[in-house]
């Protein structure tokens, strides 16, 4: 079956990202395709790799970029919620005239379409939120 | 062809004391461009999403209230309402925007978008969607 | 960055989008078109005033197909249809004539 996976939260405050990671893994692990995770309203803090938890804690961002390295998983992030959290990748910095990008390795920024699309061609669109 | 699907965008929170309906609303004018069958839900604290006479002002934030009066030409036609929610929150219809659409089949007559269902209705077309967007 | 027009100071963004919606006057968008080499007729300033009254109303830029249906209806089936929009704001009508317009930048969504 092909899953696709939103992700409504952001890392450490809120489980969604976290349920949403072990759900991702245990639908690869079962031999499904996750054709997406997109990343929306604050879900799109899981994307930054200025991230720095202490070593006693689960890693949330690099879990998600172990994730897409390992598996080719897409992890898209939506630009209209980045941008107003402060979630940006080169284009978007020089886009923004912003002098620093922040995004981690796997992610990508793209629009809602990305979701909608999703949405579409997924037999099934998880979505974890509060 | 390509697949056209049942979609339900539900609201169910106020409209400022958190992000989730301005960023919710994005998703459904975006979701337009993909012609899918598309509704939306209004329950719990939801309802208040498309109160009349909001004023933003004090708060200091955006009013994105009228952008609802929008989704008829985008043609984002079935608004459906909870009777329960209304009720529990001593409202009615009438606290409502008059939402609209002009129906392209019947000559461009302006009809009524906002139907107010009661919950055992609402949850039969919600189990009927083939994805649900929930905000 | 800024615009210096008349004694007066128009904020910007990197891309030449007013930071300060308020400040939107008839003088700087036709500073800012001329920036780009295009010089703003009367079939421009129907279609930006368009917009400025779609956002001043909905509170949002309309989507191009939405902004091309609604100036068919409005103004004739002539000019609802992409080509027309294309050919005056050649960069994108949602990009370009929102500039010009002083309406917030679109975000780059779909």
């Amino acid at each position: 079956m092909k899953f696709s996976v939103m992700v409504n939260e952001g890392p450490y405050n809120h489980q969604a990202s976290d349920s949403a990671y072990h759900f991702t893994k245990a639908v690869l692990q079962a031999g499904h395709e996750v054709f997406r995770v997109f990343f929306y309203h604050d879900g799109v803090n899981n994307g930054t790799r200025l991230t720095t938890p202490p070593q006693d804690d689960r890693n949330v961002v690099a879990r998600w970029s172990e994730l897409a390295v390992e598996h080719k998983v897409d992890l898209v992030v939506c630009v209209a919620a980045a941008q107003r959290r402060g979630i940006a990748d080169a284009d978007e910095a020089k886009r923004n005239g912003k002098n620093a990008d922040n995004i981690a390795e796997g992610f990508r920024i793209s629009g809602l379409g990305q979701l909608i699309e999703a949405g579409i061609v997924s037999d099934r669109l998880v979505e974890f939120g509060d | 062809m390509p697949t056209v699907k049942k979609m339900m965008y539900v609201n169910r929170r106020a409209p400022h004391g958190t992000g989730y309906a301005l960023e919710g609303l994005e998703v459904v004018l975006i979701g337009t461009a993909f012609e899918q069958e598309v509704c939306m839900a209004f329950i719990g604290d939801g309802v208040y999403q498309i109160m009349q006479g909001q004023d933003t002002r004090a708060a200091g934030m955006k009013n994105f209230s009228p952008t609802y009066k929008a989704l008829g030409d985008y043609d984002v036609t079935r608004l459906y309402v909870e009777q329960e929610s209304l009720s529990e929150r001593g409202l009615s219809v009438d606290d409502l925007m008059p939402l609209t659409y002009e129906d392209e089949d019947d000559d461009w007559a302006e009809k009524p978008s906002v139907q107010v269902i009661v919950r055992k209705e609402l949850s039969q077309i919600m189990a009927a969607q083939d994805v649900l967007f929930n905000f | 960055m800024a615009i210096e027009l008349n004694g007066k100071t128009y904020e910007t963004d990197e891309e030449g989008y007013l930071a300060d919606l308020s400040q939107w006057d008839e003088e700087v968008a036709n500073h800012m078109a001329s920036e780009d080499d295009c010089e703003l007729g009367d079939e421009h300033w129907e279609v930006i005033n368009f917009l400025r009254e779609y956002y001043e109303e909905y509170q949002i830029a309309p989507a191009v197909r939405i902004l091309t249906k609604a100036i068919g209806k409005k103004m004739g089936k002539d000019k609802g249809n992409s080509k027309y929009l294309y050919s005056l704001f050649p960069y994108g009508p949602a990009k370009q004539a929102c500039k010009y317009g002083g309406l917030p930048k679109p975000t780059g969504c779909v």
